[in-house]
């Protein structure tokens, strides 16, 4: 066995190849984020429920407790400014996607996996440098045995057709060298097309949990995690908004549950 | 030569010892949209391997993930994409485009060292001509740091010149594929990718001024199988020293089938019907069924196209056309039935000792019209001129149809497949 593939085993469960991932990152370019206030705290109640947790560089500090036992952590290894709306107290003007770490720094971390955004949309520019960064990091961490998660961000203003975007998005990470990769719901049809093609394990961004933020339940995700897992997807990625519920721990428990137990969603 | 780049080009173009690589491109799903050959990439490449493929050019991720088929003492070489474009995305024109590029993209992704360590037997890189002045300057710069790369650690760099953009037209296309082969040469390629010019002349002195083994690509998928094969056909005639065909194999009905069809004709120098067919015939002979024929006359223009030496007449074309009624035709064409060759009394008519057609030997024939009354289909011809020789000069000789050297133009034109051709077993 490599290390990648021991390491992907660490935060993709063997029994049923499924995976629960909460990505706590965001503050990288969002700064304080409701709920992760005290980041150490936040993502302690979490540890024992998730399978992976993504952080930035900065924070894996904050969780020097963390048991084997515990879920994994991966670490964010870019930085972009297109997580921030028109709203936000610095609004971007032009868009920015940069490398933060070498493989080789993602493993000094003691990081289970690198977490990397592929972003569709905008100006050539970015687009060509995401899949730069992914043949590199994914070349690196094949020589280190350091497993790449991708995730595909179809958010720019040129995607025309989305489900079809998604699907370009999920090629490119492929073909670029992700061990794992991560997609907004595109849709049945299209995710039929990802799950014949997508030869690594691949997780969903449920759109109604974040469509819907602050009355998030299982059910509202349930249709498309129900087809994600019927087609052969590997689980669920949600993002940082969870943490700002009142009952994350909750919410995280009974997707975890649902997720583990392959049971008949809603 | 750099003994590592001697070897892996010997490894490219000489595993049938006869300096020619069949290659397939399957890197579409790095560039261009999700479709069906990039969603079956494993099956198409394992398919392809079975057919015979000598090479496989992949991007980087692909050829991690799949790198256990190219293992072993047969397996195929492995040619990576080290660089990245996003040409295929490019204008809103197409609308399954899903996000479409304003401008063109291109950039290197590896190193040339990154390429060695996935196991590559080359690389390929493109070299875009017709963008304009800037493009081609950020290409060309591009170019020669991949070519000084490869150079050091003895690795092939096979460049892929296109013209494209806003610079190219009809006109001038011949003209800037031919300059931008030597422009990769002059840099630093050790082979070329590039796609057909249209005709085997000017694709024979893009590959002369090349110098390097120069691989053809098949472009768009043709819907007619014949045609890749047609295309590639002609390269090879032209000089060429193997194909890079991307979609007219991955998106093939059957890769496996396309692929020995084309290391059919590359490396065991089958023609394209013999490939079509998946044998070769020593002999052939002519068939027909009456009931196809439409009475369009094409064979009898092709027979007399084919045999065109200053005699251009339909009279003359060693098969006719007869109508029996309306709608109906009869094809009348040599049945090679020997009667002629038993009847002649000089021996002047013989089977050709390659094709198994009827042969004339001229200085023996004494023009008695008796091989011309015998012929049971009526298509041994007077022609219509003399001929003198060793002094002696006959005032017409027979026209016998001699199957074209083989490949008989009347059954390749034939629309209705009315006329065709059969394996000659015995010759008698």
């Amino acid at each position: 066995m490599d290390g990648k593939l021991y390491r992907l085993r660490e935060f993709i469960r063997v029994e049923d190849k499924h995976s629960l991932i909460v990505d706590a990152s965001g503050g990288l370019s969002l700064g304080t984020l409701p709920g992760l206030e005290d980041f150490g705290m936040a993502t302690r109640s979490v540890l024992g429920i998730v399978d992976g947790l993504v952080c930035s560089p900065g924070q894996f500090r904050r969780i020097p407790d963390r048991t084997r036992g515990e879920a994994s952590l991966l670490v964010r290894m870019d930085w972009t400014n297109t997580l921030r709306g028109s709203d936000f107290v610095l609004p971007p003007t032009n868009v920015h996607h940069l490398p933060l770490l070498t493989v080789q720094d993602a493993l000094d971390l003691g990081a289970t996996a690198m977490v990397s955004s592929f972003l569709l949309g905008y100006e050539e520019e970015v687009e060509a440098g995401c899949l730069r960064n992914t043949v590199q990091w994914a070349m690196d961490g094949n020589a280190l045995g350091l497993p790449l998660i991708v995730e595909v961000r179809t958010t720019g203003p040129r995607v025309s057709i989305r489900d079809k975007a998604i699907e370009l998005g999920a090629s490119y990470a492929l073909e670029g060298g992700a061990d794992a990769i991560v997609l907004p719901y595109p849709g049945r049809k299209s995710l039929e097309s990802i799950a014949a093609f997508v030869s690594v394990p691949w997780l969903i961004k449920p759109s109604h949990f974040h469509q819907k933020m602050g009355i998030v339940s299982f059910e509202n995700a349930a249709p498309e995690l129900e087809e994600a897992i019927g087609l052969g997807g590997a689980g669920l990625w949600l993002d940082h908004s969870v943490f700002a519920l009142s009952n994350t721990s909750v919410v995280l428990q009974e997707f975890a549950l649902r997720l583990h137990q392959a049971m008949a969603v809603a | 030569m750099h003994s590592g780049l001697e070897a892996r080009m010997a490894r490219l173009f000489n595993r049938h010892g006869d300096g020619r690589a069949v290659c397939m491109a399957a890197d579409h799903g790095y560039m261009s949209d999700v479709t069906p050959n990039v969603v079956k990439l494993r099956s198409i490449t394992e398919a392809a391997i079975r057919g015979g493929v000598d090479g496989i050019l992949m991007s980087p991720g692909q050829a991690m993930r799949l790198a256990s088929l190219f293992q072993g003492r047969d397996g195929p070489a492995l040619i990576v994409r080290a660089d990245w474009m996003n040409m295929p995305r490019l204008g809103s024109a197409n609308v399954a485009n899903a996000v479409p590029q304003r401008k063109l993209f291109h950039q290197k992704i590896l190193t040339a060292e990154q390429a060695l360590s996935l196991g590559a037997t080359a690389i390929t890189i493109y070299l875009f001509l017709g963008y304009g002045d800037e493009a081609e300057a950020t290409g060309i710069d591009s170019c020669a740091r991949f070519a000084s790369e490869c150079r050091k650690v003895g690795l092939p760099c096979i460049m892929e010149p296109l013209a494209v953009g806003g610079q190219i037209t009809g006109a001038n296309v011949v003209e800037v594929l031919t300059l931008g082969a030597r422009i990769c040469v002059e840099i630093g390629a050790d082979a070329l990718k590039i796609p057909y010019t249209g005709d085997v002349e000017s694709f024979a002195n893009l590959c002369r001024v090349s110098q390097v083994p120069v691989l053809v690509l098949g472009g768009a998928r043709s819907d007619n199988e014949r045609d890749a094969l047609e295309l590639f056909a002609e390269g090879l005639e032209a000089g060429c020293h193997g194909c890079l065909m991307g979609r007219n194999v991955t998106k093939s009905p059957n890769p496996e089938k396309m692929m020995r069809q084309l290391c059919q004709i590359a490396h065991e120098g089958y023609s394209v019907d013999e490939a079509l067919r998946g044998e070769r015939w020593e002999h052939v002979r002519l068939k027909a069924t009456a009931s196809k024929c439409t009475g369009c006359q094409l064979c009898v223009t092709a027979c007399v196209g084919a045999h065109d030496s200053g005699e251009f007449s339909t009279h003359l074309s060693r098969l006719h056309i007869d109508p029996v009624a309306l709608g109906q035709h009869k094809v009348m064409f040599c049945t090679l039935c020997k009667k002629c060759l038993d009847v002649c009394p000089t021996g002047a008519l013989k089977w050709h000792d390659t094709t198994g057609a009827v042969e004339l030997i001229v200085e023996k024939c004494t023009a008695c019209d008796k091989c011309v009354e015998i012929c049971p289909t009526k298509v041994i011809m007077r022609s219509d001129t003399s001929i003198r020789f060793n002094g002696t000069e006959l005032a017409w000789y027979p026209i016998v149809c001699d199957l074209c050297g083989g490949d008989p133009a009347c059954a390749r034109i034939c629309p209705t497949e009315a006329i065709f051709i059969d394996e000659r077993k015995v010759i008698r």
